[in-house]
């Protein structure tokens, strides 16, 4: 059923134009490269300030406020940009396992960021605590595996 | 002195966002256009990213054309059971892919066929080249061969 | 054949160098780290950067992000700079002649001049602006300068595989 997504895509005038064009894919996954690094930047900034180990004397709310906004501005950009570039190879995508792992993991650290990390952070005060630390733990290791898989699209 | 360096970026922009001639199917190979080649090895390149194989193609008239043929990294072709030592030079192999969009020699490795019969995905996985149904080992227009 | 392009066929040829290339597993690797190392090293002066420029922690002085973000930035530009290395002793001879290459070192260079000219200079009195929330103009500057200069690494970097 999913599959039939995937095609729509590969049809729908994106898809047709990322399919042809000469430079199309390469600027975009530039896009996709410079987003990743800002989304990077904020995902290590947040969760190392919920681990306690950096900005240890601001509170965890300021730090949120501005990484917060960056992380998901830059992920907005990394989705639409994702877009495009899988409707040039739409069920390429589909059937690669990487692809897979990624969109799961994704979706994991999406909701896992909307649900117990924010808590954590809305809930954290001056010293970090240890359910705090592993749930700043989490959240690197789940982004970390995203990046992982997408690297792994064009290797397997 | 900060402009200046503003200006270098910008040219170094323009002139990297300029010649994209690689990458990603359809930058490279032109999907309209399947060719299937029948020659000998003279040259095999195992190298990272990318895997090269040199045959040389003899027309009707007897000419003698060498093709090159990018294929997928060591990685991803061992993990299809194709090792380095599995082609020796003068082998006689089969590629089936798509033309070079610049009209040069040199076409995808979308499929193989080695001396020993066995058909391979050479293609290079995630780069969006046409005549896949999705799976990693698709049909190819005009072959008629499926795994 | 020019002494460079001599040496980088040397770096090309030697065993280390065609091992990685060859490799099954090595050179994904390592390429891979090159890649995702690139949000610890650009990421996290990107935030110094956007400080720098109003953007982000305003009520923080520069000084405390600058210090937060050093180590960071440092320890990514550590496993940038092995990583590097070792896709060079790999692909040494294919880089030489690669214009995309060739402007990514350029790059790199006008990268570590800007914040050696910033910190000799504006930053040396950062105790005057550290807690104003949009900084001088020359700092402004160089956080622009930074942004761009390391997005084109970022681009130029990619464009390699073009050519």
């Amino acid at each position: 059923m999913l599959r039939i997504w995937f095609l729509s895509l590969a049809q729908s005038t994106l898809g047709q134009y990322m399919q042809t064009s000469k430079w199309g894919f390469a600027v975009v996954e530039a896009i996709h490269l410079l987003a990743l690094a800002i989304l990077g930047g904020a995902v290590l900034i947040q969760d190392l300030r919920l681990m306690g180990l950096v900005f240890k004397e601001e509170p965890m709310r300021r730090i949120n406020r501005d990484m917060g906004r960056t992380l998901l501005g830059s992920l907005v950009i990394m989705v639409l940009s994702g877009i495009a570039l899988v409707s040039e190879e739409a069920l390429k995508c589909y059937y690669n396992p990487a692809f897979r792992w990624k969109m799961v993991l994704l979706v994991a650290v999406i909701v896992f960021y909307f649900t117990l990390h924010r808590s954590a952070i809305n809930r954290s005060t001056e010293e970090s605590r240890a359910g705090d630390r592993i749930i700043g733990a989490i959240s690197i290791f789940l982004w970390l595996g995203v990046g992982v898989a997408g690297r792994a699209i064009g290797l397997i | 002195m900060k402009l200046r360096f503003l200006l270098v970026v910008v040219a170094a922009f323009a002139i990297s966002t300029e010649a994209y001639a690689h990458h990603s199917f359809s930058a490279e190979f032109d999907g309209t256009k399947p060719v299937r080649l029948v020659g000998k090895l003279t040259r095999v390149e195992w190298t990272n990213p990318h895997s090269y194989f040199y045959i040389d193609v003899v027309d009707k008239n007897g000419n003698v054309t060498n093709w090159g043929c990018e294929g997928a990294g060591p990685g991803a072709l061992s993990r299809r059971g194709w090792k380095k030592g599995d082609l020796k030079i003068g082998d006689t192999i089969v590629v089936d892919g798509y033309r070079a969009k610049d009209g040069s020699h040199l076409a995808d490795a979308r499929r193989v066929t080695l001396p020993d019969g066995r058909s391979i995905y050479g293609g290079t996985p995630g780069d969006g080249g046409p005549g896949d149904d999705g799976t990693v080992q698709g049909v190819l227009p005009n072959t008629g061969t499926k795994k | 054949m020019p002494v460079l392009q001599h040496m980088c066929q040397v770096i090309y040829d030697s065993p280390i160098g065609t091992a990685i290339r060859e490799s099954d597993y090595a050179f994904p690797v390592i390429e891979s780290v090159h890649v995702l190392a690139i949000t610890l090293l650009v990421g996290t002066i990107a935030v110094l950067d956007l400080r720098l420029l109003g953007l982000v922690f305003r009520g923080i002085p520069v000084t405390r992000v600058a210090r937060t973000v050093f180590p960071l930035t440092w320890s990514g530009f550590a496993v940038m700079l092995a990583s590097g290395l070792l896709l060079f002793w790999a692909e040494a001879a294919k880089n030489y002649s690669n214009p995309a290459f060739r402007i990514k070192l350029v790059l790199l260079v006008l990268v570590g001049l800007n914040p050696l000219i910033f910190h000799t200079t504006i930053y040396r009195r950062v105790h005057e602006w550290e807690l104003l929330e949009c900084s001088p103009w020359r700092a402004r500057a160089a956080a622009l300068a930074s942004l761009s200069l390391w997005g084109g690494i970022i681009v130029a970097g990619r464009a390699i595989a073009y050519f």
